[in-house]
């Protein structure tokens, strides 16, 4: 390619790249201001996991089994339960979660055989020390009926 | 003798440091640099700066508690990662996937190779100095992220896959969304083109650099769009059809010589091929069940050891699972493309110039923590 032709090409290169930039100034902007806009989440979006409220108990249904526990790969889920007394079904009393080694692949909410958890909707979560991060998923719970 | 006493001592040999903080090193690649004025006379990359030990944490893990860490290692592309993995599994233990599963698969792994090839586009004319076709890629990758939100329900580290099938079915907005991604995608390329391809500045910076030929890629292990851009149509999706990739009409973009416009173009054709095997998987996508009935939690699959590769968005990638009959596997490994596309750097690297280094290592599109996992 001769230089002249290269010059002349290149320049024409630069003018066309130019059109495109140009001709997206006009196009509506795609982003948002996010603290005054938000965008819609999607119905499959994975938050921490907290407990389903059954209609027919008004409360979850977690027996304490420990599937969560033994299933998690990092470990995140502590729950405890107890039985009121001897013939009763066991009732989980606390359930702890640690958010911040929770990596959100859902495995728990697959392996519960009572199928009382469900992932939260919840993305905005900051804290001050890590142990912000330790939920009590029964607390909530019962913060969110009061 | 030894020829290197009788050599003259090169006084003005200096070293430097490219990265591990530098912007073009994407991740933390640090290349020790011994340089001649501007001229590169040996180049060393270090690698271990994102060691996480995610083949011993394999070891450690259940089959099923290993699956959320393979998305984390080649995190542009993990959904393809996380497909592997269970194909890997499902051929240890014999399981039966549902037609409509596989298709499902397939549909958002290439979807997965799209949104990686557009970040890695944005990001290398980024490394050239173009910042607006950054802008561009990332708006078309959103929308290839938002359908994949949709699905599985996260953005980048997906679990998607199940052994037996996949966590979430698609519904028809899925399907539409693809469609209209696609033929927004091929409406992008002429401006793409106009804005890049066409430009003279980047094709002075691509053109005759960085020339990975025939021979240099085979004895370096180079796989991926870097060995089909010097001309080798090797692609695992077509060699060792695994899922139903067999099934579908596509073509391995080839380059000819190699060089960094080659591994570009290569890679801009591939986002066309994988648009037409989504198109082609959507027309075809069967009804009935998107995972077994049957829900594998402890799989335990028979003594022995197994390989299963794939076609990741940077070249093949393999597990290699030994499994001693129990629920835990004896060892897991990965073999990542990356660690060999990196490994051919030594050789192309010397007697470039530095800003063309910045180039070559943008070119060969490396994901340092799937090396070092």
């Amino acid at each position: 390619m001769g230089y002249w032709k290269e010059i002349v090409e290149g320049g024409w290169s630069l003018v066309e790249g130019m059109r495109v930039t140009a001709k997206r100034l006009v196009r509506p902007v795609v982003t948002v201001q996010y603290p005054r806009q938000t965008i819609d989440m999607t119905l499959a979006y994975r938050g921490h996991i907290e407990l389903k409220k059954f209609a027919e108990s008004g409360s979850h249904r977690c027996v304490a089994c420990g599937t969560c526990e033994r299933t998690c790969p990092s470990h995140v889920i502590k729950v405890q339960g107890v039985k009121a007394h001897a013939r009763s079904d066991k009732v989980a009393t606390h359930y702890w979660i640690d958010f911040t080694r929770c990596s959100l692949c859902g495995l728990c909410v697959e392996a519960c055989p009572t199928e009382t958890l469900k992932f939260s909707r919840e993305y905005q979560l900051d804290g001050e020390t890590r142990w912000d991060g330790v939920i009590d998923l029964i607390q909530r719970l019962e913060e969110n009926r009061s | 003798m030894d020829e290197q006493l009788l050599e003259p001592v090169r006084e003005n040999i200096y070293q430097l440091n490219l990265g591990p903080q530098h912007p073009s090193t994407h991740g933390v690649l640090r290349v020790l640099l011994k340089l001649d004025g501007e001229y590169i006379v040996e180049a060393e990359p270090v690698i271990g700066y994102g060691h996480r030990g995610h083949e011993k944490m394999g070891e450690n893990h259940t089959y099923l508690q290993f699956m959320p860490n393979t998305s984390r290692m080649d995190y542009l592309s993990g959904l393809i990662y996380n497909h592997g993995y269970c194909l890997a599994v499902e051929k240890m233990c014999g399981i039966e996937v549902p037609e409509r599963a596989r298709y499902i698969r397939v549909i958002c792994a290439e979807l997965n190779r799209i949104s990686s090839h557009l970040l890695w586009f944005g990001t290398y004319v980024m490394d050239l100095g173009g910042f607006t076709p950054f802008l561009y890629c990332f708006d078309d990758r959103e929308q290839i992220l938002d359908l994949l939100d949709g699905v599985s329900g996260s953005r980048l580290t997906y679990s998607y896959c199940r052994f037996g099938g996949v966590n979430r079915d698609v519904d028809d907005a899925f399907v539409a969304g693809a469609r209209r991604f696609i033929a927004r995608l091929r409406s992008r390329w002429v401006d793409y083109h106009n804005l890049v391809t066409k430009n003279v500045i980047f094709i002075h910076r691509v053109r005759d650099v960085g020339i990975i030929d025939r021979d240099l890629a085979l004895r370096f292990g180079v796989t991926g769009p870097n060995l089909r851009a010097a001309g080798v149509a090797y692609d695992l999706r077509k060699i060792e059809p695994y899922e139903v990739y067999d099934r579908f009409d596509f073509e391995v973009p080839i380059g000819g010589k190699g060089d960094a416009q080659d591994r570009y173009h290569v890679r801009l054709a591939e986002m066309e091929q994988s648009c037409r095997i989504i198109e082609q998987a959507i027309e075809a996508l069967p009804a009935g069940r998107f995972r077994n009935e049957y829900r594998y939690q402890h799989v335990t699959p028979p003594k022995g050891d197994y390989y299963l590769g794939f076609e990741s968005a940077r070249g093949a990638t393999g597990y290699y699972l030994v499994s001693d009959g129990s629920r835990y596997p004896y060892r897991c490994h990965i073999r990542v493309p990356s660690f060999g596309n990196l490994q051919v750097l030594t050789e192309v690297l010397k007697g470039t110039m530095v800003a063309d280094a910045i180039s070559i290592l943008g070119s060969v599109d490396l994901v340092i923590p799937e090396i070092d996992r």
